[in-house]
């Protein structure tokens, strides 16, 4: 069980790590961000382009995949998301989604359809109790809670941090006050985009590159966000680690209920949630 | 012309068929103390939100010291001078009182820009500290100064609204309806602020009632059904038949 537990709590970070983004998009913002799923899959597609083709170690390798989707985020931003402020939101579905199945089309087209396999970059497992656990998920857990910790510090100790906090609880207030709030959603949505890479390079090892890998964690994020509150910092990562765990724990009894799981859980909140007005 | 500090000439605003504001053309002098009132719905929020480029116009133009602003992002706008509060008061509540105010002076004042600028406390000169201090003094709120917003009672709220629009260096004050959820007595309180704010700056204020705008007003308008039916002293459009009509008559009806 407690081997299910950590296992949980790996997949629980790792979703907490794109969710962040995705969150911070809808809350900030208030567009549902379909094109997040393209930039884990381009950060996921970089790693193994950059180990397996050229033979640069992980680290080195992540740290690329991170710097190579900023570029990516940022033409998004400019050239999609900041043209649907003040949009209709079934337009930010729309155009969003769009990049992400052209997204999709590119990546068959480079690296072909079939799944890809990225190997433990740690490949060692520790002794604990009566259970080995394999290195690499501990460093996951301990790199989600750096950055939990940092993004924590980051929103209350900086200019900027402060801005988006205010934006989230009062966009038209904080313009009242005569700051450029688009300026600083779009450094916010570059940063939520390079670690939606990020979590795209960490999750590679332990699951498969394929071309779709972007939709099939969007709609486990949305879960997250949504069972976290849109735009709630706190909320998602507890939702996150919450939804991990019960993934794990489903997968454990039943496999096949796993990821379903997640979703009965979504629709529990949303009955019990009280409707916003 | 030469002193009028913001003009709206023939603005029309429409929302998905519906005329909101229809071709008004108003002014505001510099120094005046002017209102607008109107039932609910007439289109003061959306003629203030065009005023303040929180919305573009559909047509007609607006003009800041005789240049047009009518596409000016409303940010912009703040940072001329043209500053605005809101309806439902805009604080942020997840933070104190001191750290709202600082907020506001972010992007303020170059002479205390640092270059260690990313974080928050790179805001706070002393002297910035001081003032802000000093204004909140003003409304008599500086000891809270240090509590969560969200502590503050909704008339506190309003009064911190008012102080960092101050300290947004305004020409023009817009108030959005800066009475709506007071008692008597925090409305007796702001009333008194704008009084002795009165002729330091042209002051805008919208308002639902007539009553609390009487003794603060040069100058009222009457918007209804988006078109301002009339304007003049307060005295001269209480007594205007058609204002009794569409204003007051509805109100009695009620």
């Amino acid at each position: 069980m407690l081997q299910t537990i950590f296992y949980g709590l790996t997949i629980g970070g790792i979703l907490y790590i794109i969710s962040i983004g995705l969150s911070l998009t809808f809350g900030a913002m208030g567009i549902v961000n379909f094109s997040h799923g393209l930039i884990y899959a381009i950060g996921a597609y970089t790693i193994y382009a950059v180990m397996a083709k050229m033979g640069i170690n992980f680290i080195l390798g992540a740290v690329i995949a991170v710097l190579v989707s900023i570029p990516f985020s940022y033409i998004i931003e400019k050239y999609v998301i900041r043209r649907l402020y003040g949009e209709s939101i079934d337009y930010a579905i729309i155009a969003t989604y769009a990049v992400l199945l052209i997204g999709v089309d590119a990546i068959k087209w480079i690296w072909g359809a079939s799944p890809l396999p990225i190997s433990d970059p740690v490949g060692i497992s520790i002794q604990f109790l009566t259970m080995e656990m394999p290195l690499y998920r501990l460093i996951i857990i301990g790199l989600t809670l750096l950055i939990l910790i940092g993004l924590s510090l980051f929103f209350k100790k900086t200019i900027i941090g402060k801005i988006i906090i205010a934006g989230l609880g009062d966009r038209e207030a904080v313009r009242g006050l005569g700051i450029r709030l688009d300026k600083y959603f779009a450094i916010i949505f570059i940063l939520g985009s390079a670690l939606a890479a990020l979590g795209g390079v960490l999750y590679s090892p332990i699951s498969t590159l394929h071309p779709y890998m972007g939709f099939h964690i969007l709609i486990l994020c949305f879960a997250v966000v949504i069972v976290g509150g849109m735009g709630n910092l706190r909320g998602t990562a507890i939702a996150a680690f919450s939804l991990g765990l019960v993934m794990a724990i489903t997968g454990r009894i039943w496999g096949p209920a796993a990821e379903a799981m997640v979703y009965v859980v979504m629709a529990f909140v949303l009955m019990i949630r009280p409707i916003e007005t | 012309m030469a002193d009028t500090i913001l003009l709206a000439k023939g603005v029309t605003k429409r929302f998905d068929g519906l005329t909101a504001v229809h071709n008004v053309t108003y002014e505001v002098k510099a120094g005046e103390t002017a209102g607008i009132i109107g039932p609910n719905g007439a289109g003061k929020s959306t003629f203030f939100n065009l005023l303040t480029g929180f919305f573009i116009p559909d047509e007609g133009q607006i003009f800041y010291l005789g240049e047009e602003i009518t596409r000016t992002p409303s940010y912009e706008r703040v940072n001329r001078g043209i500053v605005r509060t809101f309806q439902l008061v805009s604080v942020f509540d997840t933070m104190t009182v001191l750290e709202n105010m600082m907020l506001s002076r972010i992007r303020q004042g170059r002479d205390y820009r640092s270059k260690r600028r990313f974080f928050f406390k790179s805001v706070y000169h002393p002297d910035l500290v001081d003032e802000c201090l000093q204004a909140l003094d003003t409304l008599g709120i500086a000891d809270k100064a240090d509590i969560k917003t969200s502590d503050l009672s909704y008339g506190e709220k309003r009064e911190l609204e008012i102080v960092i629009a101050l300290s947004l260096n305004p020409k023009v004050l817009l108030l959005d309806e800066p009475f709506a959820g007071l008692s008597p007595i925090e409305i007796g309180h702001i009333s008194r602020v704008v009084q002795q704010l009165s002729g330091k700056f042209a002051i805008l204020i919208v308002e639902h009632k007539i009553s609390k705008l009487v003794e603060l007003v040069e100058r009222l308008c009457v918007l209804n059904e988006g078109t301002l039916v009339c304007s003049g002293t307060p005295g001269k459009v209480i007594c205007d038949p058609q204002v009794r009509e569409c204003y007051w008559g509805k109100e009695e009806t009620a």
